[in-house]
Formats: C-alpha cells, sequence, structure tokens
C-alpha cells in the first residue's frame, strides 16, 4: 500500500518536473519532438533505477555505519557519473540499436538535476530499499511522462505564431507553468 | 611521469585533500547539526504538553517517537506523540501532547508540513486551528467539525474545527493523530510506557 | 580571440550572458528557492561561494590536471565547496537549510558552475576566472531576487517577511506554488528577449 502511494506520488502528485522543478536543463535542450523525448525518458528512468539501488547501498552500507553523510554529496555524484560512463559502455558494447536509441543522452543524464535529486530525496526521506527502488522507477516515469507531454505541445506549438521575446524558453517555462497547475489537480487523490 | 602515472596521481591528490578538508569541516559542523535537529524535536515536544520542562525519548520506530514528559519535579505530566502521514501535498510531521493516562488531548503542533499556503498551510495556525485541539478527549476516536465554529465551547468533547477550503489538510492530521493515539495506547497495553510515578 | 576587459568580463555576466535568461543554466534551484526573498538570498550566497572557489581551484590547478580526469576532479572539487556550504547552513542557519531542502546540495549538478569551470576557469588565469565567476554569481543573484521579490510579494504579501500590502490585496497564491514559478521565469525571461531586441535595434539605427 506504502509502495502505491510513493508510485503515485512520484508521478502525478510530487511529479519531479512539475513539482521539483527537476529535469529542465536537458529538456529545454532536447525534446521538441516526441520520439527522442521517449528515449530520453527511458535512458533516464533506466539510470534512475540504478542510482536508486546504489545510493541506497552507499548511504547504508557506508556512509552511515561509518558515520560520513558529509560525504554523501561527494560519493553520490561520484557514482552517479561512473554508473552512467559504464552504462553508456555497457550499452554500446550489447546492443547498438539500443545505444543508437537512447545511449546518446547518457552524458547528458549526469548533470541532471533528476538523478541526483532522486538519490537526495530518497536519503532526506529515509526510505528502505523496496521503497527507494519504486521511488526511483516511478520517479523515472514521472519525468518520462513530463518530458513527453510538453514535447508534444512544443510540436504543435511550432507550427503556431509565437511572438518573438517569447519564443523558446520563454513559451516552454509558461507551458510548464500550464501543466504544473493542471498536475496540482492530482493532490489530494492518495487520503 | 607518464599520462598514466598522472592521471593517477592527480586523482588521488585531489581525492584526498577534498576527502580530509570535507572530515574537518565535517567534524567542525557535525556537532551543531545534531543539535539542530534535537533541538526542533524537544522544543515541540515540550510545546504540547502544559507546564513540562524536560522530555525524554522512550519509544521510537518511523514515523512515529513516544516522549515522557516531566516537571521540574520529575513528575510525569503526559506524553509528546510525533507522528507522521500523508497530507494533501507531501508529508505532514506533527506533536500531539496527551496526558499519562492517554485520556485527554493536552496540545497540538505541526513540526513540517508542505501544504498550500493559505488555506491547507493553516493547520500550523493558532487561531484558526490549533487551538481547538486543547483538552480534546480522546477516549473514542478524534472527529472533525465541518463547517467549524467560532466558539471552542461548542464542539463536542472529541471534535475538532476543519478549516474552511482546506479539508483534506484537516483530515490528514485527524487521521494522523487518531493512528497515534492508537500506537500509544498499543504500546501502554504492552506496557512499554512508563507507569505513573 | 580578442581579450575582453576586466570590465566586460564581469559584467557579462549580468545581461549578455547571464547564466539564467540566456544561458538558461541554474534553471532548477532558481525555480525552486525564489519563493521568499530570503531563501533566495541564502541560495545566492550559497552559489557564488561554490562558483567563485571552485573556479579559484580549477583555474590554479589547470595546467597539472591531464585531460581524461579533467571532469572527474572538477565534480569532486565542486562537490566539495557543495558539502561545506550545505554543512555550514545546515549548522547555522536550520531552519534555511530545512527550507531549502535538497536544493542546496543540488548546486552540485547545477549546470552554470561545471559549465564556468569547463569553458572558462580550465583555460584562463586565476584572475580572471575569479572576476567571471563573480559576474556569472551576479547575474544569478540577481535574476533570483528578481523572482524572488515578486513571487513573495504578490503570493503572499511580504517582503523577507515583514507585510508590505495590505488586507486589500487578495494574494497570489499561485505565486508561491510550482505554477507560478514556472510562469514567472518565462516571463522574465521574455522581458528580457524583448529589451534585447529593442536595444539591438537601437544599435542598428545609426
Amino acid at each position: 500500500m506504502n509502495l502505491l502511494i510513493i508510485f503515485i506520488s512520484a508521478v502525478l502528485i510530487n511529479n519531479f518536473v512539475f513539482y521539483y522543478f527537476l529535469g529542465l536543463c536537458p529538456y529545454l535542450g532536447v525534446s521538441r519532438k516526441i520520439g527522442p523525448s521517449i528515449s530520453m525518458g527511458m535512458a533516464v528512468t533506466f539510470v534512475l533505477s540504478l542510482t536508486a539501488v546504489s545510493s541506497w547501498m552507499i548511504n547504508h552500507w557506508i556512509l552511515i555505519p561509518f558515520g560520513l553523510d558529509y560525504l554523501q554529496i561527494v560519493s553520490f555524484i561520484l557514482v552517479i557519473a561512473s554508473l552512467v560512463q559504464l552504462v553508456e559502455m555497457f550499452i554500446r558494447k550489447i546492443s547498438p540499436p539500443l545505444y543508437q536509441a537512447m545511449g546518446i543522452y547518457l552524458p547528458l543524464i549526469t548533470t541532471n538535476c533528476v538523478i541526483m535529486g532522486l538519490a537526495l530525496l530518497a536519503a532526506l526521506k529515509n526510505y528502505n530499499f523496496l521503497e527507494t527502488v519504486v521511488f526511483g522507477v516511478s520517479a523515472g516515469i514521472g519525468f518520462t511522462l513530463a518530458i513527453v507531454l510538453m514535447a508534444a505541445i512544443r510540436e504543435q506549438l511550432e507550427l503556431a505564431d509565437v511572438p518573438r521575446p517569447l519564443r523558446g524558453a520563454a513559451i516552454a517555462l509558461i507551458t510548464a507553468g500550464i501543466i504544473s497547475l493542471a498536475f496540482m489537480g492530482f493532490s489530494g487523490i492518495i487520503k | 611521469m607518464n599520462l598514466s602515472t598522472r592521471m593517477i596521481v592527480v586523482l588521488t591528490a585531489v581525492g584526498l585533500l577534498s576527502g580530509s578538508f570535507l572530515a574537518i569541516v565535517g567534524q567542525v559542523t557535525k556537532e551543531r547539526i545534531i543539535f539542530n535537529k534535537r533541538h526542533e524535536i524537544e522544543m515541540a515536544a515540550l510545546k504540547v504538553v502544559p507546564g513540562a520542562s524536560s522530555v525524554k525519548m522512550i519509544y521510537e520506530e518511523r514515523d512515529f517517537a513516544v516522549f515522557e514528559d516531566r516537571d521540574e519535579a520529575g513528575n510525569l505530566l503526559g506524553y509528546a506523540l510525533q507522528a507522521a502521514g500523508t497530507g494533501f501535498q507531501d508529508k505532514i510531521v506533527l506533536e500531539i501532547g496527551v496526558n499519562a493516562e492517554l485520556t485527554t488531548i493536552l496540545g497540538l503542533t505541526i513540526i513540517e508540513q508542505k501544504e498550500t499556503p493559505g488555506l491547507g498551510a493553516k493547520i500550523t495556525s493558532e487561531e484558526d486551528f490549533l487551538r481547538y485541539w486543547q483538552n480534546r478527549d480522546c477516549t473514542k476516536e478524534l472527529t472533525l467539525r465541518k463547517p467549524p465554529v467560532e466558539d471552542p465551547g461548542a464542539l463536542a468533547s472529541n471534535e475538532v474545527n476543519a478549516i474552511t477550503g482546506a479539508t483534506i489538510s484537516s483530515r490528514a492530521v485527524l487521521n494522523i493523530v487518531n493512528e497515534a493515539i492508537k500506537k500509544a495506547r498499543q504500546l501502554q497495553t504492552e506496557g512499554k510506557l512508563s507507569g505513573i510515578n | 580571440m580578442a581579450q575582453k576587459t576586466i570590465r566586460q568580463e564581469f559584467f557579462k555576466g549580468l545581461w549578455d550572458e547571464n547564466p539564467v535568461t540566456r544561458q538558461l543554466l541554474g534553471l532548477c534551484s532558481v525555480l525552486a528557492v525564489s519563493n521568499a526573498v530570503i531563501n533566495g538570498i541564502a541560495m545566492g550566497l550559497a552559489v557564488t561561494f561554490v562558483l567563485v572557489f571552485s573556479a579559484l581551484l580549477v583555474s590554479l590547478i589547470r595546467k597539472i590536471v591531464p585531460n581524461q580526469v579533467r571532469i572527474a576532479s572538477f565534480i569532486v572539487i565542486i562537490a566539495s565547496f557543495v558539502t561545506i556550504a550545505d554543512r555550514v547552513l545546515a549548522a547555522y542557519f536550520p531552519q534555511l537549510s530545512k527550507a531549502m531542502g535538497p536544493y542546496v546540495p543540488l548546486i552540485v549538478v547545477n549546470c552554470i558552475i561545471l559549465g564556468r569551470a569547463e569553458a572558462f576557469a580550465s583555460k584562463n588565469k586565476v584572475g580572471r576566472a575569479i572576476i567571471d565567476a563573480l559576474g556569472m554569481s551576479a547575474g544569478y543573484v540577481l535574476t533570483l531576487l528578481l523572482m524572488g521579490f515578486i513571487r513573495e510579494l504578490l503570493g503572499n504579501r511580504t517582503f523577507l517577511g515583514a507585510q508590505i500590502l495590505g488586507r486589500w490585496f487578495e494574494p497570489w497564491v499561485v505565486m508561491l506554488l510550482p505554477p507560478g514559478a514556472f510562469i514567472m521565469l518565462g516571463l522574465i525571461i521574455a522581458v528580457s528577449n524583448l529589451i534585447d531586441f529593442k536595444i539591438k535595434e537601437r544599435q542598428k539605427q545609426p
């Protein structure tokens, strides 16, 4: 039951993009089309799941037992960076078509706030292992939902006559704001 | 020095230097950070049981903790229960003060909340919400009074006011409190709460 | 490549190359902590601290660090300074620390810091690197404070916690919530673009 709450929370109510403001940096640059957005979302979800597992392990097997919580930020970011490197090399080797599909987004993901944000939030909320994993996967799904939605709208916006000052980032942000407003309607789903 | 060696040396140096520096900073700030965390919780535990001058944690699990509140003479005045649960937007953490027999609610304070400002966030308001929680009878489950009444005397002994426009947040607090009291009662029957002395 | 003067190096961060409105970096943090001016000030100071000191260190060691381990070393340096900022905040300003949640640690992935380290500090002398860092920080802080000011005033009627607008003004609560942040930032970027276009037009007319 608790896991279901975490899932709905991360995807709809406390969506990583529309509530926590994470994952905007690559979004603004990359996803203007639906196709690449889906690929990016998949890549992010994959990395998030791995990050959830490793950040939990590091936190609970190394940092806390040895009283090293001040090393949390450094260890998390290093692990994330290494993880992404490894994942990229791994995918390139075992499945070139998969690499073509989503591998190119991986380097962008390292400095993506979403990944680090997940590690930090899961630690902050004190989730146990299973909860952290569910949180990670749900966050990925929420992120994918968010950027696909925005890409879909932006595809339409390309055809519209947007005033000059608003073109590009400005209208993208305002779009995000409106979607964020809509998503607020999901609050209170869980009682 | 060839390239590989240089890479290793530089990385190790950077790692060691940062590590040591961070260790120093970590140590210097550690005490204060622990103190800050404890202080906030203790302040809340003291606040909800009037007359208390010292608190001691006697039970802890995830999202729930029990504190003993004693006065200066060392008499047990009651318990402060720290509990958490889901609110409208995010997690709500609160502290509820009950008497030693677990029959009356002495006070309530909200420690953490991310409810809607101006609406659900009113659960932190003394005037709009918290003062109606004093002297509530918790031998039975607490219920919500909708629409709210101005005069606390008009409420039934186990009723509290809902906030207009923030029913979900109010109900969330109610559920958290009911749950907490249930848990405390469970601990009492198991003999885990120290008796009156 | 023409060398900019020291003044130009600093001021570019405020407008032409403003990290938020032009380069679109560090948006996550701007949106998250601009709901109150005091949060903006704390975040601004933290980012300035991290940006300046990592620029300094990166520039200092730029000739010794081999290319392949460049990014890794930068990340460790940046992460260390972020940790320091986060710990100091948690120790001496617990209320602020709690209000900002995970966003101070998230400075480590704030694209501005790594971006500047990579694009500038690693290729320039210490003096210039610091000036650049200060300029970028100034641009960031100004944008952050502007957002914070508007959001806090319209959403809460206050400035730095003190009530400014009277009861006659019904607060626009949405300003304190995520949608308000997104829309406000979008508008600020639009206005900044508009002003830029006007300036460029005026420059074209002799």
